[in-house]
């Protein structure tokens, strides 16, 4: 049936197999026998980068429509017969990929197969006129409760357009625009399946209590006879030069709560020894209760009512820094600019202390620990490892990553990133009522979800 | 206008053989101080956690200074008699652990997170913040001063400060219920080291107090470990306090909360009524799950799924507090935020959606498939150690056996179609149900007040 097996890795006792259909859907299996759930995974490689001018949000719309229906699931079916089966089923859209998942318990697996492969190689059959207005209302509602009805709920979507230049791919965000939410026809909804939702532009995870060997039988026997398609348009280039060479600033006047400062700064993109040490240079400066960041801003001069760092990676770009600092009573801005400038000059003259490293070492590798520590978190790291950076293996290994860095790496990038000519910076100044705006900063803003 | 596909259909899948699951049951043991211990090992699970109970629950605030349990469980972790705020924050991240600890009606929960290899180092930092928190007059003040700060970002949050308006509309006003859980911009002003102080020494100590131990312990010798660190806490002796009736008023009625110019209307509708000591507790978390419990449930098919008002309204239980005499109360709500101009239309839609299920009631379909989503779900839902901690804390919490959610299970299968039906009824009667709406009060008043759900006020949002 095609498949190409490779040698197993093996990394904190977890391992996975990897295989390729003859229609091109690459598959990865990794068996965990602890709990009776098995977790289905499914990337295709298309997310907001590859929409086009007028069209945003198309990506993150089809995704929803993927749940109304296909040639043997009726309307809403895929959620009623995975919840129906105790399972837990959901998709999300992000700028480089869209991923539908289920949790299913372990003797369900099947169904979850067969409920994937009739969508991939059947929605059109089902897509509507009316599914469509339905999900554009409801995506609308989702834009409305997650961004424009909340203080702050714009700083992402501000933040990105800034940091990505006009016609950039990245520049606009996942939810796409109002207008052009309300510009997407049946036509283009059907275009994109054709053009994206192929075998061959798709990686297949499969973890948990399962048989590999019936498993990779179900895969053949519900995706193996679905047609790979090519045809679909590299996306936009989105290399940009290491930085952005000056500070770009838009200041907002809205009804909000309190001032705000907010940045992004241009990182490595993920996959280089340089993201992680990025990571580690923000863990270090705004991570947690410890950082250099929260010391000084909310805990010295208490000019901050909470301060942090947090990096969105990104394969296709530059990975983006994120700093989100709400301001303490009557501080005004500028007092909190002064006190950011002044830490992270003095980290890239210094470098991060020996204890600082374990400390920022210690908390990322919790992270992994929790990532890996579900058969769902397991599925989504395989798939993201095999489809940006070609080898889903590497998952397994990130922490290991994350810990050879050096002090002298994560002081090297802080200097040549962390600067004030390389970041957008984004001020909020409140001001009384007139219409709406609001809050929900962060970093898990860059995907969107079904449900 | 359809489309065929070209590839080979197949029958839908039949399930194969469940393989068994139950929910942990925990091991339960006692220090030498009193502290309660419960214990689980759970294979694999590398992370552990560890959940703390203590018996401090928001009504033995003193009079005045609601909010002092919140600022009590955070100066937890701001320093200690070997340790200052800061380098405690550095010890715990340098363990690559996690700690969190906040007040709710029935106490206050210590939730640490810590990979197995630093578990030792982890549970004596705990330790010496529950026995030994310094309670410096500076970090006091700083956190009495952020939790000022904090006040503006939850009032401008829609789904918070609709929260806030239905627990003031709902309790009695002398209720600690009726009031923020973390206190006014009033009350936490007269907040200091001295109040935190004696709040500690008078409701926190190892007698009353509960530890949940959950993960893979695999060589671990807890027991030990647990002596030299959290055994070393000492405290006098108490009698657990009594817990207080709950009573609320849910006359129907709307509140609008005025937020001029929001593109949504958030809703939140709710009352109280019987927690997990109710042998309807069953019948009702079915009854619940089939109004609201997803977006295939009977609310979301008509307002998301076909008429496209909202991204999602939810029905919803949530224990507020129990006493183990059965006397405690849950809240019963619906959730969700819709567009500004479909506001009365959807509010019109959600009560026929109510009316209709005490019409005609569920269908057996209906309770089938939540019982098999409730049920089948649970192996997935309690894969990691922090979720079966959190459980084996709430039912200590709630005064239920260790068993308690392994017999819900088992409940929840044995119960029928009628009796769902009955508890959704009277979980949501249509006439007893206090709807806040926070949104555009000059666009949404009037469809709201000709739909007749009860008497239509408006407050300021500030």
């Amino acid at each position: 049936m095609g498949h190409t097996a490779t040698p197993e890795a093996q990394s904190g006792g977890l391992t996975a197999t990897e295989h390729r259909l003859a229609n091109g859907l690459r598959v990865v299996l990794s068996e965990d026998h602890l709990t009776p759930v098995a977790a289905v995974c499914l990337w295709y490689d298309v997310g907001s980068r590859h929409e086009v001018k007028g069209r945003t949000g198309l990506a993150h719309l089809f995704e929803h429509l993927m749940f109304q229906g296909s040639n043997s699931v009726k309307g809403t079916g895929h959620f009623e017969l995975v919840q129906g089966a105790g399972g837990s089923p959901n998709g999300t859209t992000s700028f480089e990929r869209t991923n539908y998942f289920e949790t299913m318990p372990a003797h369900q697996l099947e169904l979850a197969l067969w409920l994937e492969a009739d969508r991939m190689g059947s929605l059109l059959v089902a897509l509507d006129e009316e599914g469509l207005e339905n999900q554009r209302d409801v995506v609308k509602n989702e834009r409305r409760q997650r961004y424009d009805n909340v203080p702050y709920g714009t700083a992402f979507e501000k933040l990105t357009a800034l940091s990505y230049p006009d016609g950039h791919p990245y520049h606009h965000t996942p939810i796409g625009s109002m207008a052009d939410l309300d510009a997407a026809s049946l036509e283009d909804a059907r275009a994109f399946f054709r053009t994206y939702y192929a075998p061959n532009n798709a990686v297949l995870s499969i973890v948990g209590d399962i048989d590999p060997e019936q498993t990779l039988a179900w895969v053949e026997k519900y995706f193996g006879s679905i047609p790979a398609h090519d045809g679909k348009p590299e996306p936009r280039d989105g290399s940009l030069p290491d930085t952005i060479g000056e500070q770009l600033r838009e200041v907002v006047e809205e009804n909000v709560p309190a001032r705000a400062m907010m940045a992004a700064y241009r990182l490595p993109t993920d996959g280089t020894r340089e993201c992680d040490a990025a990571d580690l240079a923000l863990t270090v400066l705004g991570g947690g209760e410890s950082s250099r960041l929260y010391n000084r801003l909310v805990r010295r001069d208490r000019t901050a009512v909470a301060a942090g760092f947090g990096l969105l990676r990104l394969a296709g770009a530059p990975s983006l820094g994120w700093l989100d600092v709400k301001t303490s009573g009557d501080v005004e801005v500028p007092v909190i600019e002064a006190a950011v400038d002044e830490e992270l000059a003095r980290f890239a003259t210094d470098g991060p202390t020996a204890e600082e490293m374990e400390r920022a070492q210690a908390q990322l590798e919790r992270e992994w620990l929790d990532r890996l520590g579900t058969v769902a978190g397991r599925a989504d790291e395989l798939c993201r490892y095999a489809v940006l950076f070609g080898d889903p293996q590497l998952a397994f290994t990130a922490v290991q990553r994350v810990l050879a860095v050096t002090a002298e790496e994560v002081q090297e990038v802080a200097k040549a990133r962390l600067r004030p000519d390389n970041r957008a910076v984004l001020v909020y100044e409140p001001v009384a009522d007139e219409a709406d705006d609001a809050e929900a900063p962060a970093t898990d803003e860059n995907e969107e979800s079904a449900q | 206008m359809t489309e065929l596909a070209s590839m080979e259909f197949h029958p839908q899948p039949q399930a194969g053989e469940a393989r068994p699951w139950a929910f942990p049951a925990p091991e339960r043991g006692k220090l030498d101080n009193g502290l309660t211990v419960l214990r689980c090992h759970r294979p694999g699970q590398q992370v552990i956690a560890v959940e703390v109970l203590l018996d401090t629950p928001l009504d033995a605030e003193p009079k005045g200074l609601d909010g002092i349990a919140t600022i009590m469980a955070r100066a937890l972790s701001e320093g200690t008699d070997k340790h200052t705020a800061e380098e405690f924050a550095a010890e715990l991240e340098r363990c690559g652990a996690t700690l969190d600890a906040y007040a709710d009606h029935p106490g206050i929960r210590v939730s640490l997170e810590v990979p197995v290899s630093r578990l030792p180092k982890a549970l004596g930092l705990l330790a010496d913040a529950l026995r030994a928190p310094a309670f410096d007059d500076a970090e006091v003040e700083r956190l009495v001063r952020n939790r000022l700060d904090e006040i503006p970002h939850e009032l401008a949050n829609p789904s918070r400060r609709a929260a806030k308006e239905l627990s003031k509309e709902l309790f009695p006003a002398a209720s600690r219920m009726s009031r923020p859980r973390q206190g006014t911009e009033d009350t936490v002003a007269g907040i200091d080291s001295a109040g935190v102080r004696a709040f500690y020494e008078r409701h926190v100590r190892p007698a009353t107090s509960t530890v949940v131990v959950v993960g893979d312990l695999t060589g671990v010798d807890l027991d030990a470990l647990l002596g030299d660190t959290l055994g070393a806490w000492t405290g006098s002796p108490a009698q657990p306090r009594p817990v207080p009736p709950v009573t609320a008023d849910d006359t129907g009625r709307v509140v609008i909360v005025d937020r001029p110019g929001a593109v949504q209307t958030q809703l939140l509708i709710g009352r109280i009524g019987p927690d997990r000591h109710d042998r309807v507790w069953p019948a009702q978390v079915l009854g619940t799950y089939c109004l609201g419990g997803t977006l295939t449930s009977r609310l979301d098919k008509v307002l998301r799924e076909e008429k496209g008002y909202t991204y999602g309204v939810r029905a919803f239980g949530q224990v507020m507090r129990s006493a183990p005499d059965g006397t405690g109360a849950a809240m019963l709500a619906i959730s969700g935020s819709v567009d500004t101009p479909n506001t009365g239309p959807a509010l019109d839609d959600l009560w026929k959606v109510l009316r209709g299920v005490a019409g005609e009631g569920l269908t057996d379909a209906e309770r089938d498939f939540a019982v098999q989503n409730l049920v089948g779900v649970a192996p997935l839902k309690y894969e990691t150690a922090a979720s079966v901690a959190n459980t084996l804390a709430d039912q200590v919490e709630q005064h239920l056996p260790d068993d308690y959610q392994a017999k819900l299970y088992q409940q929840l299968a044995a119960t029928g179609t009628v009796e769902a039906t009955a508890a959704a009824v009277s979980a949501f009667p249509v006439d007893r149900l206090v709807t806040i709406l926070v949104g555009d009060a000059a666009a949404i008043r009037e469809p709201v007040e000709a739909l007749g759900i009860g008497e239509v006020t408006v407050v300021a949002a500030e």
